[in-house]
């Protein structure tokens, strides 16, 4: 125990200072506002959390600084949005979604297909180009055609605000019955499916260097019939769905759509890192040109698909009870009147922010902490930080981990996301701030220390907090009649001025390995 | 008889934790001598050249070099008092050119690093020396080459003369011959040892290779969990019982 | 002597062509929409006028990528504040004109001594943080002065978040009136401090901020003690971006605060990425590529032009790793090389 304390001597001593001063500081503060504040803290410190510990584990590991995380936990709360409010736009979209897709699971399969086709060279130079042309001009010909309930941007009637205002008022809009009307079902299917197919066989033409002896298995063939499956049951019982996930109840509905954002959070990871980031490892600082890039892109496509203004998600109505039993006093009467607020301590608590979000948060917490922990993978990961070239040369696949790791650092991003835009508003400036503060939290805690995000985060998301709560009521400085008001710039500059000197005193952060 | 020690260690120790590395080592080394250190892996050789070289800062103990205490010097003043060192693992400038490695390495002494106005293709000094060293470690050829496209062998060459250019006093060789093809170490022992005699100057040598720190070493201190086991000539240390079965335990074979 | 001075003209020719077509191009624009030469001397033609202050916009982040690229490029440290010694430069003239009324060499000399400030301030955490951790922090004192000029207390010197107006620019260089002046002064200052970086980078000293990139440890084994040579780069380069700033105050009419953000360092970053890292002249190609493809797609495109921008930058690294000027240096470009790379998904 004793060498515990020696060898983390300046960590400790770091956290102690800061907690002399949170308690100097709170002083002037009486228990009602200081409990609201702290659970304020823990839930944007839990928010934060969940970016930032993607974050790491993708920097911890692969090494790669991932600017473009918050704009893909931005799009997670995008995605949960459109699953929540609108679920007949979500239907209508997994069948091209999982059409489109098909064609890339038959990759082995091309190479056969290749060899079995003699062309002369300049023939061979063009296959490709011409089969990806055909492929670009049947989706640009195939999809608008393709019916998917969507909403008029410019109609401020049809726009996502009023869906999401209707939808938080407990009535959510009849869906637009949008039907095959250009062009005939079949001709829509087959034409998706053909996309796939040609765009992905051409794409394999280029990678003519490296021919391997395709192992063919039915794994090859099974994740496309698969895929094919689900874009055809999809469809067929496109009405059925759309009605069975309207008449849910709004609570499932949320946590379907929760689900959704954080899978397809995984899967956009996993395919970023296997298309733009695999081929870039070698060199670090293009890496970060290229999250920038993306990041850049994300905003954008976030921009023309949902448009411009900030709007609202509602929460689930277990959350959003407003009855007359509301605000509840205790757990038993929440449940009851499903209050969006409770007493505690005197204060009113919304029960969805302060409470749902920071048990949401330790619970991810824990179960990634048991994944790195007690699982091969998180051997293999915690292995692969520590030092990267040793686990390849004992054999393993570190690739595939990797890539599991950049699908799982996302997906827990699309999962903040979601599970924020109820409390945080949808806008497309979100993703921007939260990457900052999970930088800094990082930084705190130190850069690729899983404990370290969490620390980091929670120090994060609580000064913040406090700091604004001292905007409105001032901070009375210990020992003096002073009061001291800080204006609301002090709020950021604060954990920023937190990180540079703990970074100046500890360059590894407070948990960070030292070199 | 003093004058005649140039570096000197006393009571040297370093820990890591609870990790004993180096342990109340004493250890002179003589002016012009060729000393090799020796021992079994952990030994704590290389961080006992690590606390020489000022990469490390001891625990306990000084290093006097020519009579003064360099303990506690940041690393990049050791070249000015004489003292130059190599690294076990090649330690370039990958990406820059054999010459401009060796020009880098020759520029470190001068006086006029800071004249940012200046092209560093004029200072003709510099630029002879650069030429002189590369010939006497056999880079001529290659002056142009990048340096990390040179084979193992030459960049362990290069790692030497980098350490050659600013002519020091004496020469730290971390494992010289670390990842050599097996028919290019005697020529590059025998340019240590001619450096060694031609230039008057005391070389430190880690190794592990017993075969050439016996052929070519003037004296041998033989390193076992951190401390100094024996010292003597390469004779004595091969007839010596202790380190036989301490250290080579009949994994080496002795040709002496 | 003189076989040595033909030579160099030899050498350079590329360089010289490009300095008098763009020391010629106000004038030929002008001629494309009728003015003369003359008219065009005279500030009169529109276009004319319009190019030369593309031009000057071009000339300022060149300065101020150039000012990255030594940092970050040649010397290998990578920050996230170089913003503000950019910002530190335009708002210190903004408000020394506007508030005091300086004269304006007083207020180089103000800027200058602020820029040494700044590099020290960088400095002082040099010896303690490095690679992205120094990003960090350097990232954090941006966004503390980012913050100070955004609250509200300061805002009657800064201009808060609307900005710092109303700069009185001296009546010799007003860009309105004099532009041309302008164009040729901004010119000058860049080619003379590319010149004075071009020597930098092949003096002692910068020699061994090149050793300092490629192998920090190293370099101090060699004697060198890493942390001057560090310092007296962020110097130059901070006082580079300090003049570059300078000229944005004198020229721009508003500075707005978004000059101290993260994002205008990533500006700085993506050009030299663009141009070719630690290749100087890249920073100037680079500058130049991006201000015009910025201008081009917001007037053709319009609001979506930077999803454009971000596809050209994920291409650039995937099909130009090294750049342009480093890509044309190496001669060699890796079109297929990029298809390959994009297409490594399939391989496994």
């Amino acid at each position: 125990m004793s060498t515990f304390f020696r060898k983390n001597l300046l960590p400790l001593a770091t956290l102690i200072v800061i907690i002399i001063f949170f308690l100097a500081a709170a002083q002037g503060m009486n228990s009602q506002d200081f409990v609201i504040t702290l659970l304020r803290g823990l839930s944007v410190g839990a928010v934060t959390f969940l970016v930032a510990s993607g974050f790491s584990l993708i920097f911890g590991l692969l090494d790669v600084l991932n600017l473009a995380h918050g704009t893909l936990f931005m799009i997670g709360a995008y995605i949960g949005w459109t699953v929540f409010v609108r679920p007949d736009t979500f239907v209508d979209l997994l069948t091209p979604l999982a059409l489109a897709l098909s064609g890339f699971t038959l990759r082995d399969v091309y190479p056969l297909l290749s060899d079995r086709i003699r062309l002369s060279l300049s023939m061979k130079r063009i296959l490709p180009w011409a089969l990806i042309l055909v492929s670009a001009l049947l989706f640009i010909l195939v999809l608008p055609r393709y019916p998917i309930a969507g909403w008029n941007l410019d109609n401020y009637a049809q726009s996502p605000v009023t869906y999401s205002y209707m939808a938080d008022q407990g009535t959510r809009l009849p869906p637009p019955t949008v039907a095959f009307d250009q062009i005939s079902p079949a001709l829509a299917i087959g034409g998706l499916l053909l996309v796939s197919l040609l765009g992905s066989f051409g794409l394999s033409l280029f990678d003519q260097s490296a021919r391997r002896s395709p192992q063919l298995t039915w794994r090859s063939y099974a994740s496309f019939v698969i895929l094919l499956f689900i874009g055809l049951i999809t469809f067929i019982f496109n009405d059925a769905l759309t009605n069975f996930l309207l008449g849910l109840n709004a609570n499932w509905l949320f946590f379907i759509a929760v689900i959704v954002a954080t899978l397809s959070g995984a899967g956009l990871g996993a395919l970023m890192e296997m298309t733009l980031i695999r081929p870039l490892y070698s060199r670090p600082i293009y890496q970060l040109m290229l999250t920038i890039g993306l990041s850049a892109i994300g905003v954008q496509i976030v921009q023309a698909v949902w448009g411009r203004p900030e709007f609202i998600m509602p929460k689930p109505t277990l959350f959003n009870g407003s009855g007359a039993s509301c605000p509840a006093t205790n757990f038993s009467s929440w449940w009851q009147g499903n209050c969006s607020t409770i007493l505690l301590l005197g204060g009113r608590v919304r029960v969805y922010n302060e409470i749902l979000i920071p048990i949401i948060g330790v619970l991810v917490l824990i179960a990634v902490w048991i994944l790195l922990q007690r699982t091969r993978l998180g051997m293999i990961i915690r292995a692969g930080v520590q030092d990267r070239e040793m686990v390849e040369a004992l054999g393993i696949n570190v690739r595939r981990a990797f890539t599991i790791v950049f699908a799982l650092g996302v997906g827990l991003a699309t999962l903040g996301g979601a599970l924020a835009a109820p409390s945080m508003g949808l806008s497309n400036a979100m993703g921007e701030s939260l990457l900052l503060d999970a930088l800094i939290a990082l930084a705190i805690g130190g850069l690729t220390s899983y404990p370290g995000a969490a620390l980091g985060s929670l120090l994060v998301g609580l000064i913040q907090q406090f700091m604004i709560q001292y905007g409105q009521i001032g901070i009375s400085i210990p020992f003096t009649s002073l009061v001291l008001k800080p204006t609301p710039p002090i709020v950021p500059a604060s954990t920023v001025l937190l990180m540079v000197i703990i970074l100046l005193i500890l360059p590894n952060g407070l948990l960070g390995k030292k070199e | 008889m003093s004058s005649d020690i140039i570096i000197e260690t006393i009571n040297l120790s370093k820990h890591f934790g609870a990790l004993v590395a180096v342990d109340d080592v004493s250890l002179k080394v003589r002016r012009n001598s060729l000393h090799a250190i020796i021992g079994p892996n952990g030994a704590g050789k290389t961080t006992f050249f690590n606390l020489l070289s000022g990469n490390l800062e001891p625990t306990g103990g000084k290093v006097i070099f020519k009579g003064s205490d360099l303990t506690g010097q940041p690393v990049h003043r050791m070249i000015h008092h004489g003292i130059g060192r190599s690294f076990q693992i090649t330690n370039i400038f990958p990406n820059l050119t054999v010459f401009e490695n060796i020009r880098l390495a020759s520029q470190a002494l001068e006086k006029y690093n800071f004249k940012f106005w200046m092209n560093a293709s004029r200072l003709e000094r510099c630029e002879r020396r650069t030429w002189e060293v590369i010939e006497k470690v056999g880079l001529k050829e290659r002056a142009q080459a990048l340096a990390r496209t040179l084979p193992h062998g030459d960049q362990r060459k290069l790692e030497l003369g980098m350490i050659l250019a600013p002519d020091p006093e004496v020469l730290l060789l971390d494992e010289p011959t670390a990842g050599m093809a097996a028919e290019q170490v005697p020529e590059l022992l025998a340019l240590i040892q001619e450096i060694q005699k031609t230039g008057n100057k005391t070389v430190i040598l880690v190794e592990h290779n017993m075969n050439v720190v016996m052929s070519v070493s003037d004296i041998i201190t033989v390193m076992h969990l951190g401390k100094v086991l024996a010292e003597g000539t390469p004779a004595e240390i091969a007839a010596n019982k202790e380190v036989q079965t301490a250290y080579l335990g009949g994994l080496y074979e002795l040709n002496v | 002597m003189q076989k040595k001075s033909s030579s160099f003209f030899r050498n350079h020719r590329a360089s010289f062509i490009l300095l008098v077509a763009v020391v010629l191009l106000p004038f030929i624009v002008g001629l494309f929409e009728g003015a003369s030469p003359a008219a065009v001397w005279a500030n009169q033609g529109g276009i004319s006028k319009f190019a030369e202050g593309l031009g000057i916009e071009i000339f300022i982040l060149a300065l101020y990528a150039l000012s990255y690229d030594l940092i970050f490029g040649v010397t290998g440290l990578l920050s996230f504040g170089h913003a503000m010694f950019f910002a530190v430069g335009a708002y210190l003239t903004g408000i020394a004109l506007k508030t005091f009324a300086l004269p304006l060499s007083a207020v180089i000399g103000l800027v200058f001594l602020a820029s040494i400030v700044q590099a020290l301030l960088f400095g002082l955490v040099l010896p303690r943080v490095k690679g992205i951790t120094f990003a960090l922090v350097t990232l954090g004192m941006a966004s503390v002065f980012h913050i100070i000029i955004m609250s509200s207390e300061l805002g009657s010197y800064t201009g808060a978040d609307v900005g710092l107006q109303g700069v009185i620019v001296p009546s010799f260089i007003n860009p309105a009136n004099e532009r041309l002046r302008f164009y040729f002064v901004a010119l000058v200052v860049l080619v003379l401090i590319y010149l004075l970086y071009q020597r930098f980078v092949n003096s002692p000293t910068g020699r061994v901020c090149v050793a300092i990139r490629e192998n920090e440890g190293r370099a101090k084994m060699l004697g060198y003690n890493t942390f001057a040579f560090k310092l007296a780069a962020l110097m130059l380069s901070s006082f580079t971006a300090a003049s570059a700033g300078i000229l944005h105050a004198l020229y721009q009419p508003i500075v707005s605060p978004n000059v101290a953000d993260l994002s205008f360092t990533v500006t700085a970053l993506l050009i030299v990425l663009i141009g070719g890292v630690g290749t100087l002249s890249g920073a100037l190609i680079g500058a130049a590529i991006y201000r015009l493809l910025d201008f081009g797609l917001r007037r053709y495109i319009g609001e979506n032009a930077s999803f454009i921008t971000g596809a050209i930058y994920v291409a650039f690294v995937l099909f130009i790793p090294y750049g342009i000027v480093g890509t044309w240096r190496a001669k060699s470009f890796r079109i297929a090389e990029g298809w390959r790379r994009l297409l490594a998904a399939f391989k496994t």
